[in-house]
């Protein structure tokens, strides 16, 4: 029955081959990432906890900073900002990992991005899904905005993808790109309201959160699962304009340039 | 002997493909910022190929033969478009195109089923064509009982065999042999791809075949271009290529072994010279 209706819908769609082989590339990938592991998907999720636990034994306990659900709200800035940095950090190496597929075989180079970041974004939806289900469980009301919490998703998937591309370029010229990426990991992290409150955000250092592209993603995150507060439009908006800004930016970039990499390879 | 028509399916004009190598490129953040205050870099430049001009037929096997360092890679990476060349060229190819080279185009930490299902589709393959043409693709490859094993277990054989037969199955519609039977010296698989072959002439699909086997492209192949130092020295029929090819080689053998001798001589009458001395 289940498959009989995935058939008619991919017929529906154009050229649905397309659709297929992003998708059978993206679970190979998922699978090569977790299932060759004795625990699985399960790291997906260890891994945030690991740290949520290491940031609440210091900033909680040893730092004194607790607000309500302390532990929540820096679990919901670690699955965003773990999830993009992974799924980029893989993007850096995809033209040189998936040679094998690029020097044999004629297809669209784009492809292998969005599987990878399609890839990246399966062990998001299944951490995000574990973080709803924590904040309904300690009582956190589920407001009407939630419609948008898709278009939020989305937004993080345009941008994950744009930037993947770009910094697949810049590796062809520059294999150290990923040193400097590990380097940003830290900076954009703390630069964010990840652990600190939004009211530090204030005056002068507002411009932080429009400066880091995830930043803005964030926020309206937590505004809808964690305060239960409406979105802020300003930085949907921004923020989704600049995502298509930087997959516009990065297809140019790979089909310019993508041939390159098997020359400096 | 086969369904040849004069659609043209490769076709390259004016192709020239120049290397720059850098003698301490800029890899590094670190090369780059040293490399502002130290401007003068040699710059090593290599013409790998130089004007070529070619046209392949739809249901044509063409053979492409040269010594090692000829440029008959560099010419598969541009009819494959995996990579760019020198400004003025075109490079036209209709249909997909599918590069089979001995242990590549496969994912070593997949299985054999993953890797079937991953370059079926990439070659437009739906998945339901897949799934209906599978039992054929293992069997011909004759590893049933190794479906679920990762291929970095394959052996070289095995490796082969999956990639011809994923090609055979698949709807590429250019074949390039890149070295492809060189390597296996698998007997019954040399004496199944010759069947294969032959079949996939039948169904009108293209093949392209770099080989240093060079019988093979005189078994095969209906024409031919020989590549040295970057240009085509010859083309035309392929057993006439061939022929002068060997004969170039035959030639060069025998001129080395000259040469070999002369200087085996001198050495002796120099030593003998001094002995006497």
């Amino acid at each position: 029955m289940l498959s009989k209706l995935k058939t008619n819908i991919l017929n529906k769609i154009p050229d649905n081959n397309r659709y297929e082989r992003i998708w059978k590339i993206a679970q190979v990938d998922f699978k090569k990432r977790y299932f060759n592991t004795k625990l699985g998907l399960l790291w997906a999720l260890i891994n945030p906890l690991f740290r949520l636990f290491v940031f609440y034994f210091v900033f909680a306990w040893i730092g004194r900073m607790r607000g309500d659900n302390f532990g929540i709200y820096i679990f919901g800035a670690l699955i965003v900002w773990m999830s993009f940095m992974e799924t980029t950090s893989a993007g850096i190496r995809l033209l040189h990992a998936k040679k094998y597929l690029l020097m044999n075989i004629q297809f669209n180079k784009l492809d292998l991005f969005i599987s990878n970041t399609t890839a990246g974004f399966m062990g998001f939806l299944f951490n995000l899904v574990a973080y709803m289900i924590i904040s309904i469980g300690v009582g956190i009301p589920i407001i009407p905005d939630i419609v948008w919490l898709p278009l939020l998703v989305i937004n993080l998937y345009i941008l994950t993808l744009g930037v993947s591309l770009i910094l697949a370029v810049i590796n062809i010229y520059l294999k150290d790109i990923h040193h400097v990426w590990s380097m940003y990991s830290l900076l954009g992290f703390w630069t964010m309201p990840s652990i600190f409150p939004m009211e530090r955000f204030t005056g002068y250092l507002e411009i932080l959160l429009w400066i880091n592209p995830v930043a803005g993603i964030l926020v309206n995150i937590r505004n809808i699962l964690f305060y239960g507060k409406p979105i802020e439009w300003k930085f949907f908006f921004y923020n989704f304009a600049l995502a298509i800004l930087f997959y516009l930016i990065g297809e140019y970039l790979l089909n310019k340039h993508w041939q390159n990499s098997l020359e400096k390879a | 002997m086969n369904q040849q028509n004069d659609e043209i399916v490769v076709r390259l004009k004016n192709v020239s493909k120049t290397f720059f190598s850098k003698q301490n490129p800029s890899v590094s953040i670190r090369d780059l910022a040293l490399g502002l205050f130290n401007r003068r870099k040699e710059v090593k430049v290599v013409k790998a190929l130089q004007n070529i001009n070619l046209e392949i037929r739809k249901g044509e096997t063409f053979g492409i033969i040269g010594s090692n360092g000829s440029g008959k890679s560099t010419l598969i990476h541009l009819m494959m478009q995996s990579m760019k060349p020198d400004e003025g060229a075109t490079i036209e190819t209709k249909g997909v195109m599918l590069r089979l080279a001995l242990g590549m185009g496969m994912d070593p930490n997949l299985s054999a089923r993953e890797n079937i299902f991953v370059n079926g589709s990439i070659l437009g393959l739906s998945f339901s064509h897949i799934s209906s043409i599978f039992d054929e693709i293992i069997a011909y490859a004759n590893i049933e009982d190794f479906v679920d094993t990762p291929v970095k277990h394959f052996s070289k054989g095995m490796h082969a065999r999956l990639k011809f037969s994923i090609a055979l199955h698949a709807n590429a519609e250019i074949l390039l042999l890149d070295e492809f039977f060189g390597g296996v010296g698998d007997q019954d698989f040399r004496k199944k791809s010759t069947r294969a072959f032959k079949k996939v002439i039948l169904q009108g699909k293209t093949i392209i075949m770099v080989s240093h086997a060079v019988q093979n492209v005189k078994k095969h192949c209906e024409r031919a271009i020989w590549i040295d130092k970057g240009i085509i020295k010859m083309e035309g029929a392929a057993d006439a290529v061939v022929d002068a090819y060997i004969e170039n080689f035959k030639l060069l053998e025998a001129k080395k072994e000259l040469e070999e001798k002369e200087l085996k001589e001198k050495k002796r009458n120099r030593r003998k010279k001094r002995n006497a001395e």
